[in-house]
């Protein structure tokens, strides 16, 4: 699913520089990726996600060169093909739950909102059970209960990657397992593809594969 | 349509943003637009009254002073005519004369004293009660009945002309016996009394005891076989009743009483023509006004205010919309988090252009219509509103 | 053919049946309404316009309409007509305390104003040694000089010619025999005065004064009412004016007291009534009372001493 060749990353002006050899993850593959704070995990996912472009090397996504693609085409790509789970959820306070669900198809074209994408919105609230809070605010809802939207959010676009940083950063140990493992089903169910950033070692046995970031050379300060 | 929602969901959920923003682009836009409103309005008043007018005589001197007072009852009171001066057109043959004096107020309201001809010439309809009769009666506009709450029946005092002016005239209590119908001009405003009741305000008319039969030596300082000198202490009437009406009288010649202005209606053109003609030199003390021209003149003046004023507001405007530019650009700082999402799902930043487009669209739609609103409001209340705002 | 003759006929007969019932209606329409404020005017009026005006002088007939004050609703019916005739020279005093459509007004006696006659004996008065006196009295019975009414009479005919300009020619054509009725009464006059010129003669009330001037009556007033007796005040007057003035005959404005009758006799003058016709009389009309007055007034000329008899009524 996600092959990345001899990738070499830094931010402008930045002494961070972020060098990873060779990186494969298999479909339907749930990683774990871990490492120290500032290790450069999120840009790794930033780039898998085609947010970033690296100065060297390849990112291939389900056999699309994504790093090679332009701006548009990166775009298009990411909202069609990967689903993103944030540690700080990035809801949208002022939209409702469902709103938020089916926001990636108000903000793109390469996405048509219809009748069936709605009803598919429904069905995974249901799924997260908060098929009832349809229409309440999110700034309304507990955190777990907005970490289960944003998921619901990344899921519904039916992607074949998601990826999940810090997704349970900011739950309460309750929650975390819960969210996870409605996480794992979820993609599970839709036959897609995991890779999560987790500072949580509690949470590893439950992946497929755990990646140590202190593997990949960097030059973090 | 998504662009528009998603801006909707925004603007509503930061209502008070919104709505801070809404009033200051409707305030930019509804006043220019309020302006001309109440400028049409006013034109449209001012027109209509002295175009209706064919002629106004008067003192020499500032023909606007002249028009303000004869046409909208203005407080400033123009130099003083004569009788002799109405005398002189009555007889010409060449026109009717309407004499007016508008002077005193009786709890704010002017006090128009002149004949019954102006009734007919405005097209004043009695509502209620009866026309003047008598001598110290008064016929009120419909705002004077509606403000001070009376009607037919009730009596109305005028009001001292300097406030502590202890050797001015007593004020006079006349009686209401008419209310006119609304006649949506400055007859509205106004206190109409016969033209000698206006002098018995003044004090050249008035009525008290009998001196010339009287026994008190109080009041009179001497007595000849001819005349009898009345002191200050004889008390004068300060209301007219049906017992002391027969002792209303005048002194000296009622050809000097005094007037404010005159409304000439000529009997054609022809009469109007010679009769500006008698009064263009400068020998004659009066001048024969058009009341059309010199209301186009003072409009003329307002409309060169009005593109000043026009000036400014668009100076404002543009410091408004700098300032909401200003706005815009600090709420986005304010949104990066929601931009980065944006971003991070996949949109782009011609989304959050669209995003934003669709704000300012719906905060100008907001605003267009509260004007429109504004407007639509105000445009039954704009020729009261010129009136209290403009000509009162 | 005959039958649409016929139809014809009838239409024709139907439209002059209809025009002449109708005529009326459009008349009555087309007439003015001429309030007056006394009752010669209102005679003049009437003889001028004819049936082209309603002439109206609402005055009761008690009163002296010189003094009378009209109510409200009587104000609103002047105020109402096409035309307010006024006498002039202060007659009608309530004038002055009413609201009257100024554009309407006539002033009969406009032309005559630098003529008035001031009466004497009105004390005015003054507010302050600086003060304007109010108005002395001014005579006011302007039509008993019969000239001054013809002029009146010419007013009244200009003001309704102005308003019904159509029917000038009418106006012009009544007024005329007017005229030729007053200037008859006046010839009449002058000659009766001729006969005996300088008779002196006593008015019981200062309303003579217009007729004293025109027709050089050598006349004096006292200030008596004909229903009231004069009190010791009046006759202790009326007797030092006796001795400056030894008149055989006092002119009374209405029949007179007979006890005021018995005591003039006594002091040798005799009474006769000359009705100024201010308001509208019992019976007959203005040219009928005034040949009435001249008749009276004859005998007083032919009769140089005071052998005359007063004879009550009217002959």
């Amino acid at each position: 699913m996600i092959r990345i060749e001899t990738l070499t990353f830094s931010y402008p002006g930045a002494e961070f520089t972020l060098n990873v050899p060779d990186f494969r993850i298999e479909p339907q593959e749930k990683v774990a990726v871990i490492g120290p704070s500032g290790s450069g995990k999120t840009t790794l996912l930033n780039l898998v996600a085609g947010i970033l472009v690296p100065q060297q090397g390849r990112v291939l996504c389900a056999d699309t060169e994504v790093s090679a693609l332009d701006d548009p085409a990166r775009r298009a790509f990411r909202i069609s093909n990967i689903g993103f789970v944030f540690q700080d959820f990035e809801l949208l306070d002022y939209l409702n739950v469902l709103d938020n669900i089916i926001h990636p198809y108000r903000i793109s074209s390469a996405l048509q909102l219809n009748v069936d994408v709605r009803t598919r919105a429904s069905e995974l609230a249901r799924q997260m059970d908060i098929g009832d809070k349809l229409r309440r605010r999110v700034d309304h809802l507990s955190q777990g209960e907005k970490q289960r939207v944003a998921i619901c959010r990344a899921l519904l676009p039916q992607p074949d990657l998601v990826l999940a940083d810090e997704a349970t950063g900011n739950l309460d140990p309750r929650n975390k397992g819960q969210i996870l493992g409605l996480l794992f089903d979820s993609v599970a169910a839709h036959g897609a593809t995991l890779l999560a950033v987790t500072h949580d070692h509690e949470l590893l046995p439950h992946f497929d594969r755990v990646v140590d970031f202190n593997d990949f050379r960097s030059d973090a300060p | 349509m998504d662009s528009l929602y998603l801006a909707w969901r925004y603007l509503a959920f930061n209502k008070l943003r919104t709505a801070t923003l809404v009033i200051c682009v409707t305030l930019i836009a509804i006043l220019p637009l309020a302006l001309q409103v109440l400028l049409a309005e006013s034109e449209r008043q001012l027109l209509a009254r002295a175009g209706s007018t064919p002629l106004l005589l008067g003192a020499r001197g500032s023909a606007l002073d002249l028009a303000m007072n004869a046409l909208y009852f203005a407080d400033e009171t123009p130099e003083l005519i004569s009788m002799a001066a109405d005398e002189a057109i009555a007889t010409s043959g060449l026109a009717m004369p309407i004499p007016l004096y508008v002077r005193f107020q009786a709890r704010r309201f002017p006090i128009v004293g002149t004949t019954l001809d102006y009734f007919g010439f405005r097209g004043l309809r009695i509502a209620q009660g009866r026309q003047l009769a008598l001598l110290g009666e008064c016929v009120i506009g419909a705002d004077v009945a509606e403000r001070l709450g009376i009607g037919v029946g009730d009596s109305l005092l005028s009001s001292p002309e300097a406030l502590f002016d202890l050797a001015g005239v007593y004020p006079l209590k006349m009686q209401v016996v008419g209310v006119l119908a609304r006649a949506h001009s400055a007859d509205d405003r106004a206190v109409f009394v016969d033209l000698k009741t206006a002098w018995v305000v003044q004090g050249l008319v008035h009525g008290h005891e009998d001196v010339t039969r009287g026994e008190d030596s109080s009041v009179i300082i001497d007595r000849t076989q001819d005349n009898v000198v009345a002191s200050a202490r004889l008390v004068e009437y300060t209301e007219i009743t049906a017992d002391n009406i027969d002792s209303f009288h005048f002194h000296g010649s009622p050809d000097s009483y005094p007037l404010s202005a005159m409304i000439v209606v000529p009997n054609d053109d022809k009469a109007g023509t010679l009769l500006r003609g008698r009064y263009l030199g400068s020998e004659p003390p009066y001048q024969l006004a058009v009341p059309k021209t010199v209301i186009e003149g003072l409009l003329a003046t307002i409309f060169r205010i009005k593109e000043v004023l026009d000036a400014v507001i668009l100076i404002v405007a543009v410091a408004t919309v700098l300032a909401l530019v200003l706005v815009f650009a600090l709420s986005l700082r304010l949104r990066q988090r929601e931009i980065q999402t944006v971003f991070h799902i996949g949109g782009s930043r011609s989304t959050i252009a669209r995003l934003l487009a669709a704000e300012i669209v719906i905060i100008l739609l907001a605003a267009a219509l509260l004007c429109a609103l504004g407007i639509t409001v105000m445009q039954p209340f704009s020729d009261e509103l010129v009136r209290v705002l403009f000509i009162a | 053919m005959r039958g649409k003759t016929r139809s014809a006929h009838c239409l024709q007969v139907l439209l002059v049946l209809g025009l002449m019932m109708t005529a009326p209606l459009l008349q009555a329409a087309d007439r003015l309404v001429v309030y007056t404020v006394n009752y010669p005017l209102q005679y003049f009026a009437q003889r001028i316009a004819g049936d082209y005006a309603e002439v109206v002088f609402p005055a009761p007939a008690d009163v002296d309409p010189a003094f009378w004050q009209p109510d409200a609703a009587t104000i609103a019916a002047y105020q109402q007509a096409d035309l307010v005739l006024l006498n002039g020279a202060g007659y009608a005093k309530w004038v002055g305390r009413v609201s009257l459509p100024r554009s309407r007004l006539v002033h009969t006696a406009a032309g005559l104003a630098a003529d008035y006659i001031e009466t004497t004996g009105t004390v005015t008065h003054s507010h302050g040694r600086e003060g304007s006196h109010s108005h002395a009295g001014t005579a006011f019975t302007t039509w008993l000089d019969f000239r001054q009414a013809a002029v009146q009479a010419n007013a009244i005919r200009e003001a309704i010619s102005r308003l019904r300009p159509q029917y000038a020619d009418v106006f012009a054509a009544n007024a005329n025999a007017l005229e030729s009725d007053l200037l008859a009464l006046d010839t009449r006059m002058q000659a009766i005065v001729s006969a005996a010129p300088d008779t002196p003669l006593l008015a019981s009330h200062p309303v003579y004064q217009y007729l004293a001037r025109r027709y050089d009556l050598n006349l004096e007033a006292v200030m008596w009412e004909p229903h009231t007796l004069p009190d010791a005040g009046q006759w202790l007057a009326f007797e030092r004016l006796l001795k400056d003035h030894p008149a055989g005959w006092m002119l009374w404005e209405g029949d007179p007291l007979q006890e005021s009758i018995d005591r003039l006799q006594q002091h040798g003058v005799q009474s006769i009534v000359f009705d100024p016709c201010g308001n509208a009389p019992g019976e007959g009309d203005f040219l009928e009372i005034m040949s009435t007055n001249l008749r009276r007034l004859d005998r007083v000329f032919r009769s140089n001493d005071s052998g005359g008899v007063f004879q009550q009524g009217i002959e």
